[in-house]
Order: structure tokens, then sequence, then C-alpha cells
């Protein structure tokens, strides 16, 4: 079992409290790398410390054709 | 009018007709009924009909008509739903095992409105179980099966709102759309599939996928029809905060006008999760060039990087549907299909603030998009990038996780980032492929402009005939 595998080993056991097997884990751990990754990287290049989650709705609104 | 000469007819001209008296309620009603009985069969995209409802409720609209009355621009027009649109009373599955037998406590808003405008409900359809899964496939309550060629899916999630339209069993349906679920079942039956505006259409009493990027939506024969119907399920609902408080156009009432000095940007993108496919970006350039005939002037158009929006996209939709599912994830995992609990899984293990940081993200998303867009009235880009597939080479529900999101990315690699950007986004036939299968193309716009879109697809199967084709 590799470091992420372990750690989603110990998530799932110890914080949410589902069982899965090694192989399940090694999955979860690859898929979820893969996307924190890519939030992560995303979230480097754009946010900033007052980005707002509402701003999503708001700016619809705002650009919705006239 | 024969029974089969009438259910062929589109949903405009039936209420049209219900109106002027030529044809009754109870009259399309039995057209619909009797197309049903010859292609439930076939496709299995009811799970449950209600045959004397039906005809009741028809019968009364019949007597309003009688006395004076229209309702509306849906007056006694039969209808179905993908089955997870809650009915106050009704049972309500969600194409699910879990919830068999479930009962719903209230009653959608969308489904309060079409009962106020006096559509008559045939019954529900089959859908992906709990709105999760792009083929129509169901371990439930069987697949569903594409009434061009019963071997191949119908796209899904609202695989029996594609089906039953196509097959003309009904005039019009309500799907949902979470990742493509309108589009793709839209684009593989041959019919029309609108995902608004988020915001533009109330999700309260219908289940939930993922409440940052469910929308609801109507599929039809014909632009028309879609237009007419989306006029009467939009707008705002205090049952659901996301709505927004604009006011509804007239969307029928802006069809006409054409295309001439529009400007649409043709994307043919061929670096997603699926090359696309010779056949399908023939046609869908083949339908550009029918618009710049009619006078729209059409720029090749590189879509953007849409990577890292899709990544967040299932971050929402992994968190948000764990959350939701939960305890029955804890204490039934066995009464989920592999394919619809594996993609759920991840959501235990995703940090909380990578999903805060998807939705931060959204509202940047989509300004760097509408930059791409500058200048242009809608984007032109295929539904689905390849031939609708047969229901036995996207079956994944015995091999993993995995294959499971391989084959999702594929069938949602054009559909899900209009979700995440939550712009309009409009699905309608443009072709046919060798196996003579629909090929679909999708239009999109800018905020709450469905109104374009709808022109631009009225305008195009004014001089097209690919929405007039019917399996047999």
């Amino acid at each position: 079992m590799d470091d992420k595998t372990r750690t989603a080993a110990g998530i799932a056991a110890g914080l949410q409290g589902i069982k899965y097997d090694d192989k399940r884990l090694a999955e979860l751990a690859a898929e979820v790398q893969v996307l924190n990754d890519a939030v992560r990287q995303a979230a480097a290049e754009r946010l900033t410390f007052d980005d707002d989650p509402a701003a999503f709705a708001s700016l619809m609104e705002r650009e919705a054709r006239k | 009018m024969s029974r089969d000469a009438l259910a062929l007819e589109d949903l405009s001209a039936v209420a049209d007709a219900i109106a002027a008296r030529r044809v009754t309620s109870v009259a399309a009603t039995e057209a619909c009924l009797a197309r049903i009985e010859s292609w439930q069969p076939r496709t299995n995209a009811f799970l449950r009909l209600d045959k004397d409802r039906a005809l009741a409720q028809a019968a009364a609209m019949d007597r309003e008509i009688a006395a004076g009355t229209r309702r509306g621009p849906l007056h006694g027009v039969p209808m179905a739903h993908k089955d997870m649109y809650y009915r106050e009373g009704a049972l309500s599955t969600g194409g699910s095992g879990i919830r068999r037998n479930w009962h719903a406590p209230v009653t959608a808003t969308v489904l309060q409105k079409l009962d106020a405008a006096g559509v008559v409900e045939l019954g529900f359809l089959n859908m992906a179980e709990f709105a999760a899964g792009p083929t129509g496939h169901n371990v439930h309550h069987g697949h569903c099966r594409n009434p061009w060629d019963g071997t191949r899916v119908t796209g899904g999630s609202s695989s029996g709102s594609g089906a039953s339209v196509a097959a003309r069993m009904v005039y019009g349906a309500l799907g949902s759309d979470t990742g493509g679920s309108i589009r793709l079942p839209a684009a593989a039956c041959g019919v029309v599939g609108m995902k608004a505006t988020y915001g533009r259409v109330s999700r309260a009493g219908a289940l939930a996928r993922s409440w940052s990027l469910d929308h609801v939506g109507p599929l039809t024969r014909t632009v028309r029809d879609n237009a007419r119907l989306l006029a009467v399920l939009a707008g705002h609902d205090a049952n659901d905060s996301t709505t927004s408080e604009k006011p509804v156009p007239d969307y029928e009432s802006l069809l006409d006008g054409g295309v001439s000095g529009f400007r649409i940007g043709l994307a043919l993108p061929d670096d997603g999760p699926a090359p696309l496919d010779a056949q399908v970006g023939a046609a869908v350039q083949a339908a550009a060039d029918t618009l710049g005939r009619q006078g729209a002037k059409i720029t090749p158009l590189t879509l953007p990087d849409f990577t890292a929006l899709y990544r967040c996209a299932e971050v929402m939709v992994k968190c948000e549907a764990a959350a939701m599912h939960r305890p029955w994830m804890e204490k039934h995992p066995e009464a989920y299909a592999n394919q619809v609990r594996t993609r759920m899984e991840a959501g235990f293990f995703i940090p909380a603030t990578q999903y805060i940081d998807a939705l931060r993200l959204r509202a940047h998303f989509v300004t760097e998009f509408l930059a791409k867009m500058d200048g242009l009235d809608a984007v032109l880009l295929p539904s689905i990038p390849f031939p609708i597939p047969t229901i036995e080479e996207t079956d994944v529900e015995s091999q993993g996780g995995p294959a499971t999101l391989a084959m999702v990315g594929r069938f949602t690699g054009l559909t899900r980032p209009f979700n995440t950007l939550g712009i309009p986004a409009l699905s309608l036939p443009c072709g046919f492929d060798a196996n003579g299968m629909p090929i679909g193309l999708q239009l999109v716009g800018r905020p709450f402009d469905e109104a374009t879109l709808y022109r631009i697809g009225h305008a195009y199967q004014g001089v097209t005939d690919f929405h007039r084709k019917v399996p047999a």
C-alpha cells in the first residue's frame, strides 16, 4: 500500500467510518489525486482571498443578455 | 385524422388543434396510448403508465374547452416525465431500487406548472438510477432502448424522455441535466432538448443529483415545441432560492426572424476524452454551412481547455452526491448499481477546501468562456462526438470504477462543461450516422439567452427535416 492509499484508508476508516478493500482504496486514491491536483492548480492560477462561491450567481445575472 | 397520424403531430400543432376544437384531448391521449402499446415493449421507456388517470384528465380538459376555458398553450396535451419529479402521495423511484416503493411528500414546482397549464400526465419514464449515468442503462428497471435501434443506448440519464419523444409516444417530456442528461438522450434519440440557464427553471421537488449543477428542462420533437414548453416551466420559485427573478420571455413569439447577421462560433474539438468522429464532424459542419447559407456568419472557434472545469464539476457532483446518499451508501451499498455507487465514493475523500474552491472557480470559468464568446451570439458544437454505441459495448457494470469513469468522460466531454458554466445549451438533430442513428448538434449561448438558441434552432429546422424523421 503506497502513501496515498494509506491516507485514503485512514480517511475511510478513521474519519468517514466506511470500509473499502485495498484495491478499491488504491483506485479511489488515484481518482481523488487527479481531481485534487486539477482543482488546486486551477485555484492557484485564479483564486484570491475575496473570491466568493456566490459570485457565480450574481455574475450570471449581470451577464444576462439584455 | 387517423390515430397514428395524430400521434405523429408535434406538440404545438396538437395543442393548437385542441384549442380550435378540431381534436379532443381524449383523442390525442388515446393516440399516445396506442403508440405506447406498440413501442413500450421495444424501448422500455415507461416505468409507470396510468391510462385511466390520463384519460380522465383529458376528458376534464375537453370539458373545459367546451365551456370556453383554455388554460394556456399546452391545454390538453399528453406528456410524461422522467421518474424523478415528485407528485405528492405518488410513487417516485428516481430510477432506483432503493426508492422502488417510495411515495413523494410534495409535488414538484414544474409539475404544478404543467398541471395549471392543463397538461395531461400519461405516467413516468425510465431514467438512469438516481440520474447518474449517461447511457440509459438501468439494472433495477431494465435498460431503456433506443427506438432507432433497440440494441443501442438512448443516452441518459433522461433515457425514457428521449426514447418516448422520439417514438412519438408523448408530445414532450421533462428531463433533467447535471452533466448532459437532457442533451445526450436528445442527441442519441434524434429530438430537441434544452438545458436552460442555471436558475431559469425551478428544481424544487425534483430528485437531486447535484444541487449546484442540476438543470430541469424539456425534450420535444421540434424547437417550437420546446420554446412553448420552457415558457411554461421557467420562472422564479420561492421554493428554489437559486431561481432567477428575471422575467421569462415568450420564447415562441421570438422564434421567427431568421439568423441573418447572427455570429456563430463553430467548434469541432478533436482533443477531448473522445475524439471527434468524422461522420459527426461532417454533420455539424454541414449544419454550420446551412446556417451560413441562411445568413449567419460562421467563425471557427477553438474551445478553451475544459479539463480543469470538467474536474471541478466532478468534484461538485461527487461531494454533493456522497453527502446526500451517505445514509444509504453506508447501510445498503449493494442496493446501488456498481457504476452508480463507485462514481460517488470519491466524494468521501475530497477535502472540503477543494469542493469550496471548485465552487469559487465557477465565476472565473464563466468569465473566461464569455470572453471566448465575445462578439458571438452562440457557439455550435457536437452534442456527442461519436456514433451512438450499443448497450452491450457501454455496459461497464461489471468492470468497476476506472472503466465507469472513462465511459462517462467519453459521453459527457462536450456537455458537462456547460453545466459548470450554467449557460444555456440546446441539442437538436442534424443528421444520421452510417448505422442509421441520429447525430445531434449543440448550440450554446450567453446566460439567460435561450431565445437566441431557439431562434437559431428554429431557423435550422425550417430548412431541414431531420426532426421530422420517425423511427419505424
